[in-house]
């Protein structure tokens, strides 16, 4: 998911400055996740701009529906084409991949030409949680995991070295540029050496092949995913799961419990 | 077929001999005169000086440029510095031709330090390749006669590749495993970072085995006691004796000049002599001084090994 946190309100205000009506639009994807763009940011967001004087305007985006994905958040687009049309500026509490998209729909789709902003700060890929994550993908588009022992150097090495570790490994393991960080290096070596795989150490690893990591990328599926697909055909799966495991730590507690 | 030799360094080798290199640093400056002065210094008592590429991703003078002067004007065969961390692929391939159409016979094979650790932390960092591909990468230019997509090049260069190694590496194994790899890939030769324990050098060579490429071990007698300190605080992996340290800081008592000198380079040649003794029983074959702008004291310590 898109690691977010919400810009200094002070930011959001100066892009606001002179513009009196607001709308703020939230996402309904990984900001909902990191609570930067769900209904309860987009309900604060609103009455802290309400309270410098601006007449706001909420879009919620409910849980799966992402800004970024605009098949379906232009439905609320659309809803609220009113609102749009009359204010001064649009903030959009996602991703900047959410912003551009609905900054993209307006100009295009909509014919508005409107001052569009973000509210957060977005920090790319990360996993993990519950409430610790970090980049361990950079979506380089040529996975090299199947290579490196199922962790990646492009990504978890300060270098990025594909033949590791160099020699600023510190004592503890960590790297040279952050004694908070592991070496991924010997990351790899300690998970060969579990496997009893550590002659692949002994094997060079081909330089990595940028080329699908040509900016801006783009992308193309067959057909857009439907709700069949996703949601209605994984009903017995959800129901094994637990609705509301996703919105309570259960597994947390289970951990401490054993 | 028998090995082709296109260096003065390997011709050493290949002769049998405990070879001596040397290390020279270009500076922040648009002039490489005292380079040039340095390498002049260091003649007739090493056989070749490396020539430093941003150390510790401090920005300098062109590691290139200054290691074709001292081959042009101190007459002194470089080992060219080349770091992947700032450049790509290509930058670096252009390097490498360049380099031999300048006459350079040997070039140290380098990652490079991070730029977040140097004077221009805000630098884009490169590593498109490593240490162990950029050795690969030459190799097939020497060697085939092509680049890392397969290009061909027309005359290619005829030099040696040359790698480091890091005995004071926090994991070892791993760093021995990255060493052989670096040999698999097309290193001909491996200069170690500066060790002062005995017990680290034989522990590097126990973990190496027999690597099958000569092994140089980088020793660094300081000039000052503010120099072996810098070692031991800030260049990763490097353990400076306190004993020694101590000694060392002892001469700054001294107030006459010339006694100072005396006194520091009696306790390099006291705790080197130790040191070399030990060297002579391990399998390296050479030793990479890199007393920068110390050269009085490398007779005295050449000494021992012969």
């Amino acid at each position: 998911m898109i690691a977010q946190e919400q810009k200094p309100m002070d930011e959001i205000l100066g892009y606001l400055e002179g513009k009196q009506r607001i709308v703020t639009m939230g996402c309904g994807g990984c900001a909902t996740f990191y609570q930067t763009g769900d209904k309860k940011a987009v309900k604060e967001m609103a009455e802290k701009l309400t309270k410098e004087g601006k007449d706001v305007t909420k879009i919620f985006l409910p849980l799966g529906i992402s800004a970024c994905e605009i098949d379906m958040s232009s439905v609320f687009l659309e809803k609220n084409r009113k609102a749009i049309e009359g204010c001064d500026a649009v903030l959009v509490q996602s991703c900047g991949e959410g912003v551009q998209v609905v900054r993209e729909y307006l100009d295009d789709k909509m014919g508005l030409a409107k001052s569009v902003y973000p509210a957060n700060n977005s920090m790319g890929n990360v996993g993990g949680g519950p409430t610790d994550f970090k980049e361990t993908c950079q979506g380089c588009g040529e996975c090299e995991l199947g290579k490196i022992a199922g962790i990646c150097p492009l990504t978890a090495c300060g270098k990025g070295l594909m033949n590791g570790p160099c020699g600023g490994v510190r004592e503890d393991g960590k790297c040279e540029t952050d004694p908070e960080k592991d070496c991924a290096w010997v990351k790899i070596y300690e998970r060969l050496e579990k496997l009893g795989e550590l002659d692949e150490l002994l094997k060079m690893r081909e330089p990595h092949a940028w080329s699908k990591m040509k900016r801006p990328r783009t992308f193309k599926i067959e057909k857009p995913i439907s709700l069949g697909r996703t949601m209605f055909g994984s009903i017995p799966e959800y129901v094994s799961f637990g609705l509301r495991k996703p919105f309570t730590p259960k597994h947390e507690e289970k951990a401490e419990g054993e | 077929m028998a090995k082709e030799v296109y260096s003065e360094l390997m011709k050493e080798v290949e002769e049998g001999k405990f070879v001596w290199t040397g290390e020279l640093e270009p500076e922040k400056a648009g002039s490489v005169e005292s380079v040039v002065q340095a390498a002049k210094d260091l003649k007739g008592h090493v056989i070749a000086c490396n020539v430093t590429d941003s150390p510790q991703s401090f920005a300098t003078l062109s590691s290139l440029v200054a290691a074709y002067k001292i081959q042009e004007e101190a007459g002194m065969e470089a080992v060219y510095q080349l770091r992947c961390s700032d450049r790509n692929r290509i930058a670096l391939q252009a390097d490498v031709l360049g380099a031999g159409v300048m006459g350079i016979k040997n070039i140290l094979a380098l990652t490079g330090d991070h730029v977040a650790l140097g004077d221009t932390p805000d630098a884009k960092p490169v590593y498109d390749l490593d240490s162990t591909t950029l050795s690969y990468m030459i190799r097939k230019i020497v060697d085939e006669g092509k680049d890392l997509a397969g290009n061909e090049i027309a005359e290619p260069p005829k030099m040696h590749i040359g790698a480091a190694g890091a005995p004071g590496a926090a994991v070892l194994q791993a760093e021995a495993y990255k060493v052989k790899r670096k040999v698999k890939a097309g290193a001909e030769f491996i200069q170690t970072q500066v060790i002062y324990l005995p017990e680290v050098l034989d522990n590097f060579f126990k973990e190496l085995g027999d690597l099958g490429v000569p092994v140089f071990v980088g020793i660094f007698p300081a000039k000052s006691y503010g120099a072996a300190k810098f070692f031991d605080e800030a260049v990763a992996g490097v353990d400076v004796p306190p004993d020694y340290l101590k000694n060392l800081k002892k001469t700054k008592e001294i107030k006459d000049k010339a006694k100072r000198k005396e006194e520091v380079d009696r306790v390099n040649v006291e705790y080197f002599t130790g040191f070399l003794e030990h060297l002579k029983d391990t399998p390296a074959t050479g030793c990479h001084m890199m007393a920068v702008g110390y050269p009085r004291i490398i007779p005295a310590l050449k000494k021992v090994v012969e």
